[in-house]
């Protein structure tokens, strides 16, 4: 029997895959004062469901996959560690400059953002490396131990070291843990070059000043979760679920904490590309989770789980970057709890503030008096009243459509209904931008892709923002829910070989590369049968044309190359992709290589997908209601519960279909069934208008 | 709009749906010009902008532009373009740098394509513009201050080139550029980012209007500049009705020995909700490469407006009907015609018209108004070139390492990293590893300079000290430094910022001073010692929150003493605000400011 347990900030959630082909999906709140007393809650339920104990349960657990939200939460609140930053002497505020840039031009109200750690916590060490890894000056030792003990004057709890060039030449940092071990025993510290050997210093300082100061926090959190859990009873494998999408022991993260921001939304994609493809046969899975305050949004494309480097903790150019590879996965202040408001020009807005949980919408009945997105879907009748969270909580549907009345209605001209169905169409807006942005980054023609819905709040405007995107079909797993508990179920599916080797199609050297690849290969073969069926390896390169400084991922087309075709062949796919990226390519340009990485995939056996078992509250016989759908005006709705819908029966919308932890709204006109591997498949009825892309052009 | 009082009715659901969508796909253009660039100055410092215009040719969205290169101008551009090609047809694409025709200076290359419909109506206008690394002046610089006309500055002009036709290239005229301008690949190569941009933007526009269709999009443009207008409306309602003057006085430089103010007069009646910036009364235009283009002096007068104003508005043509800019022809801050250079018009003198601006709007009262920004273009952000000795190729590029400038306005302090005044903090800076990976060069030193900030109730940002030169080689560089003599100013009784100055570090370690304006050759090992001016002060220092003086002390921004002569702030042995030795500070420093 196998675990995932995903902490997020409202609920706990935990999946059990209990090896049969069954999957059981339970929720408890979260306990935020020790997250980890919500972490035994969600195994007491799922024991009392089950007819167990748990300590049983939890003894009959082979893997337990963990994921939180700790990490992340602490750089918010700022209760990470008091961290130190050495620095290369003369450049003491990288952190503060950062790369510049800001949200909006004409903006001279916002402060200007603080340094991740303060200029008072920051120490400049003599030395200094070229561009090449050449001494230019050495590393003054005196110089370092003072540095030591004014670090240990002020009481310095973590320690991130990022010295210029440190990435071709290590030897400076190195000499600096050595002292820092033998003067600051016990105190944590990062090395830049070993977490995260990247260029351009900001972010690499800045990934190691995050990674160090939550060392001392994730540490501990980590030492209590395993004695927490074996205490209970649980005797098996304990990994976490990591900000790469892949799971590691707990030790791992441990040392290399920075792995675990957003250690839970970076499975989302996992689970959604398993679905999509179970489900789908589209290349491209739109894969989003809608939670109460926030829409989390991937694209996976070719099953390739995006990545990326620019990630965030807040707001671009406000918050810090975290410089460090990870799943691409976006977040937009757009869910549930989003609050609607009209300015006064008279424009229509839909959050980035919330309710969230508390008090939350107006329908809640706790307090809430701004309008939010989920009175809107109260008004529209896509939510009932009665059977919201499986009835545990009653909705004032009343108090709904007086805050849209008042706060949407009468401010726009319109009547109520339009008002809420305004409301949910620019919440769909700002998701659909939050996709786009994704989908634009990478190039990527949404159109041509599945919309995979996960989220409690998933299903309610997932045809709404596919008919936006142009994508003709929506796919809500059963476990959606809980997609990225899931998600940490599969994740041990793939991994990602990396090695950089920088090559020229000018002077291609076939011998450097293939070493190379052949080196890739062999470090992946420590882990999976490479030519086992079912596992598949993709070659790619990053590469770029001569002087541009940002990369396109490129699949390589041969294991090996052997001729001067095999280059030509290269080069031509890597204009190709240019042009489809960027509209231009420049065929009398050479192509430069620098990095490639190995995709290892393992799929699933196709035997028997983990199936959710039934629901075991009593079943809602069907019934009608009125619900509003933009362009049809109030409708009777048939309302059908999820377990109603089999296979191979279609049904046509208007139709809502209903779970304890979900809604799906159909459209009219679009067709609904279900799926082998048990989730809702929705294909709209009339795909948008397309144009042929325009020529671009040919150099 | 008929009157000013009565609100339009709009779809405000349309408004928050389209404005999304118009900005993405400004954002689709942004990104694809960052990501295939090939000089720094554009795939690093992000020194380029995107925009759509409307079917009038007027400025529809800007997202994350940089505000001189698209407030004023593309409009102007578009507006040429129908002069000399009447017809507009798919497919084309026009190059466009003339000063004299709507452009920023001919260091902007701009890249034009009309979105035609399939009826063959042109329908709107996507603009890239980007900063050349090189646009083949007389010298190595982008920025000719000294050119006495435009035979001189030497740049390579166009006036609506159709660079493009079908999908195209005129070979012709790509063989021209090549043969002009310095680095040729690294110019063809930022030519096709420019052209990709816009191509994708046409793209997406081409979608949206076959979605949406192109009669409703029409509508919503309507809607969309009624309520820009609108929001301008309330905001300047909420303003004072007067007029005041300021002037802004540019440093001696070439062509201008005993320096020359800039004078603006700022109108605003409120009860028309309009108002009006006048730069009529100023200097001929001059013999040297400072005169301020027509898109400029417009651009940089409205920014003063908008930056001094703090509320949310929407900057588009719609709201730049309720702000009227008055310009002269033949004026060094209005309309110049050919052959007079403009080669430095989206900095130096148009700086000083966006700060006199800010000083003009601060006269009218607390909470409206922000200080003077620092100055460009010191040498931290200067244009480097030579031979690189690691490979024997040639380079040119303008780097942006340390920058400072931020002006505090009536709710926050300066922001550190404004840079240059026009971009509006938008511009990115260099990675010190990618600039000295890609040049010849090392990079010394970057640190804010303590003790050096406006002092205010709200403080501009510091001074920033950069030192950087070439390895293994000489080097070329150009800069041109306003603010070395006449800093930024503060308003309202805050303190003037920190002054550009500029010094040459010799082999042996000692150091000489230079002069703002240089055009030097650094030898191997020479290193140029550079403080990028910082912004003014807003409001008396004496009025700064205690608590902000404390946090500005433990972070090493100014000194105890500082503290204590300036703002009459008192810390405890501990670093704690001492409250009654503040109070009574502050009593004695107030008596003797006469506040």
């Amino acid at each position: 029997m196998r675990f995932a347990v995903d902490t997020g900030g409202t609920f706990t959630d935990l999946v059990i895959d209990d090896g049969a082909g069954a999957l059981r999906l339970f929720k408890a709140p979260t306990t935020p004062a020790d997250p980890l007393d919500g972490l035994l809650d969600v195994f007491a339920v799922a024991a009392t469901e089950l007819g167990t104990s748990r300590a049983d349960l939890l003894g009959s657990g082979s893997t337990l996959v963990y994921g939180t939200t700790r990490s992340i939460n602490a750089v918010i609140t700022g209760t990470t560690a008091r961290t130190a930053f050495l620095t290369t002497d003369g450049h003491p505020d990288i952190l503060l400059f950062r790369e510049g840039g800001r949200p909006n031009p004409f903006d001279y109200t916002r402060a200007y953002p603080p340094p991740y750690v303060p200029r008072s916590l920051t120490f400049e060490l003599p030395g200094r490396l070229d561009y090449a890894g050449a001494v230019v000056r050495e590393l003054d030792e005196a110089a370092l131990l003072d540095v030591v003990d004014r670090m240990r004057r002020v009481r310095v709890e973590a320690v991130g070291v990022c010295l210029l060039w440190s990435i071709v030449n290590p030897a400076h940092e190195l000499r600096v843990a050595d002292v820092l071990e033998r003067e600051l025993p016990g105190v944590p510290y990062t090395l830049s070059h070993e977490l995260n050997p990247t260029l351009r210093e900001y972010r690499r300082a800045s990934s190691t000043c995050i990674d160090a100061s939550l060392k001392p926090l994730m540490t501990e959190h980590l030492t209590q979760l395993e004695e927490r859990v074996r205490a209970a009873g649980f005797g098996g494998t304990i990994l976490m679920s990591t900000t790469n999408g892949g799971t590691q022991p707990v030790a791992v993260v441990a040392r290399k904490p920075i792995l675990s921001l957003n250690s839970g939304p970076a499975m989302a994609p996992v689970a959604g590309r398993y679905y999509a493809a179970a489900d789908s046969r589209a290349d491209t899975a739109i894969v989003a989770d809608t939670g109460g305050t926030t829409f989390d949004v991937s694209v996976v494309r070719d099953g390739r789980i995006p990545r990326t480097r620019e990630t965030w903790l807040g707001q671009q150019f406000i918050g810090h970057i975290t410089g460090f590879p990870s799943v691409d996965v976006r977040s937009v202040g757009a869910g549930g709890g989003s609050i609607a408001r009209v300015d006064a020009g008279g424009r229509l807005h839909v959050g980035p503030q919330s309710a969230g949980a508390d008090p939350g919408p107006v329908c809640f009945g706790k307090g809430g008096v701004a309008a939010t997105v989920t009175d809107a879907c109260v008004v529209l009748g896509y939510l009932d009243a009665d059977y919201f969270a499986g009835g545990d909580l009653r909705l004032d549907a009343t108090a709904a459509e007086a805050a849209i009345r008042e706060q949407v209605a009468e401010p726009l001209g319109i009547d109520v209904s339009a008002a809420a169905a305004a409301v949910l169409e620019v919440a769909t807006e700002l998701m659909v931008r939050a996709i786009e942005d994704v989908t634009l980054q990478q190039g990527i023609d949404p159109r041509s892709g599945v919309l995979v819905g996960g989220g409690g709040a998933a299903g309610l405007n997932a045809v709404a923002i596919a008919r936006r995107l142009g994508c003709g079909e929506v796919v809500i797993p059963e476990v959606g829910a809980a997609l990225s508990a899931a998600g940490a179920l599969m994740s041990d599916l793939s991994a990602d070989y990396a090695i950089t080797h920088s090559a020229s199609t000018a002077r291609f050297d076939a011998e450097g590369v293939n070493a190379a690849i052949e080196q890739l290969r062999s470090r992946a073969s420590e882990a999976y049968d490479l030519s086992a069926p079912g596992v598949r390896a993709e070659l790619v390169a990053e590469a770029r044309y001569p002087h541009q400084v940002w990369d396109i991922e490129l699949p390589v087309a041969v294991e090996r190359f052997t001729s001067d075709a095999d280059v030509e062949r290269l080069k031509a796919d890597f204009h190709a992709a240019h042009r489809d990226l960027f509209a231009v390519d420049d065929r009398d340009s050479d192509v430069e290589l620098l990095t490639w990485r190995l995709r290892v995939t393992r799929v699933v056996s196709d035997g028997t997908p983990a199936r959710l078992a039934s629901a075991t509250d009593a079943r809602r016989e069907p019934r009608v209601r009125l619900a509003h759908f933009a362009g049809a005006g109030s409708v009777e709705t048939p309302v059908v519960a999820f377990e109603d819908l089999v296979p191979d029966a279609e049904r046509v919308g208007p139709l809502i279909v209903e779970s304890p932890v979900t809604t799906v709204v159909v459209d009219p006109g679009a067709t609904i069934a279900r799926t082998a591997s048990g989730s809702l498949r929705v294909v709209l009825a009339d795909r948008m208008t397309t144009v042929e892309p325009q020529p671009g052009v040919s150099a | 709009m008929s009157t000013a009082s009565e609100k339009p009715k709009v779809d405000g659901v349309r408004l928050a749906v389209l404005s999304n969508r118009l900005d993405g796909v400004v954002r689709s253009m942004m990104h694809t010009l960052l990501r295939t660039g090939r000089s720094g100055v554009i795939n690093t410092a992000r020194d380029f902008s995107c925009c759509i215009l409307s079917g009038e040719d007027e400025l529809l969205s800007a997202a994350e532009a940089a505000p001189l290169h698209v407030l004023v101008g593309p409009d102007l551009i578009v507006k040429r373009l129908r002069e000399v090609h009447p017809e507009l047809g798919r497919g084309d694409a026009f190059l466009h740098n003339s000063p004299y025709h709507g452009n920023s200076h001919a260091a902007d290359h701009c890249i034009l394509v009309p979105v035609v419909d399939d009826a063959g109506v042109h329908r709107f206008t996507v603009m890239a513009k980007a900063h050349q690394a090189d646009c083949g002046n007389s010298l190595p610089t982008t920025y000719h201050m000294g050119a006495r006309d435009v035979y001189e500055e030497g740049a390579l002009l166009f006036d609506g080139v159709k660079v493009q036709a079908d999908y195209r290239d005129n070979e012709d005229i790509i063989r021209m550029c090549r043969l002009r301008m310095r680095v040729p690949e690294q110019w063809y190569g930022d030519y096709l980012a420019l052209l990709g941009a816009a191509r994708v933007g046409e793209r997406r526009m081409l979608e949206l209007g076959a979605e949406v269709g192109w009669e409703e999009l029409e509508e919503y443009v309507g809607e969309w500049f009624d309520y820009s207008e609108q929001l301008a409306v309330e905001a300047i309602r909420r303003l004072p009705s007067g007029r005041h003057r300021a002037t802004s006085v540019h440093d001696p430089f070439p062509g201008i020995p005993d320096g020359l103010p800039v004078n603006v007069e700022v109108g605003i009646d409120a009860d028309a909700a309009l108002i009006e910036v006048d730069l009529r009364d100023n200097a001929d235009c001059l013999e040297c490469g400072l005169n301020v283009t027509e898109a400029c002096a417009a651009s940089a007068a409205l920014l003063g407006v908008v930056n001094s104003i703090h509320e949310d508005l929407a900057i588009n043509a719609g709201c730049f009907r309720r702000i009227r800019v008055r310009l002269r022809e033949n004026c060094c801050v209005g309309i110049p015609v050919h052959p007079v250079s403009c080669s430095a018009a989206t900095t130096n003198l148009a700086d000083r018209v966006t700060n006199a601006v800010h000083r003009a709007m601060s006269e009218f009262g607390d909470g409206i108004g922000l200080a003077e920004l620092g100055m460009a273009l010191p040498a931290s952000i200067g244009v480097v070139s030579g031979v690189d000795p690691r490979t024997g190729e040639p380079y040119v590029n303008e780097l942006f390492l340390g920058v400072g400038g931020g002006g505090a306005g009536p709710h926050s302090d300066g922001w550190l990293t404004i840079a240059i005044p026009c971009s509006g903090g938008m511009i990115l800076r260099d990675s010190v590893e990618l600039d000295e990976l890609r040049h010849p060069i090392r990079v010394e030193t970057q640190r804010i300079v303590p003790d050096t900030e406006a002092a205010g109730r709200w403080c501009g940002s510091p001074g920033v000290l950069v030192e950087y030169g070439p390895v293994g080689a000489s080097m070329s560089l150009l800069y041109a430094a306003d603010a070395a003599v006449n800093p930024a100013l503060g308003v309202r009784g805050g303190e003037a910022g920190p002054p550009a100055i500029h010094r040459r570090r010799l082999a042996d370690g000692s150091l000489v001073d230079l002069q703002p304006v240089e055009e030097l050759l650094l030898a191997d090992g020479e290193r140029v010692v550079a403080q990028y001016p910082g912004g003014g002060g807003y409001g008396p220092a004496l009025e700064r929150d205690p608590e902000a003086v404390r946090r500005d002390v433990r972070e090493g921004w100014i000194s105890a003493d500082r503290a204590r002569e300036v703002y009459g702030v008192a810390l405890d042995p501990d670093g704690l605000v001492d409250r009654d030795a503040t109070e009574a500070l502050r009593r004695a420093l107030g008596g003797s400011a006469g506040s």
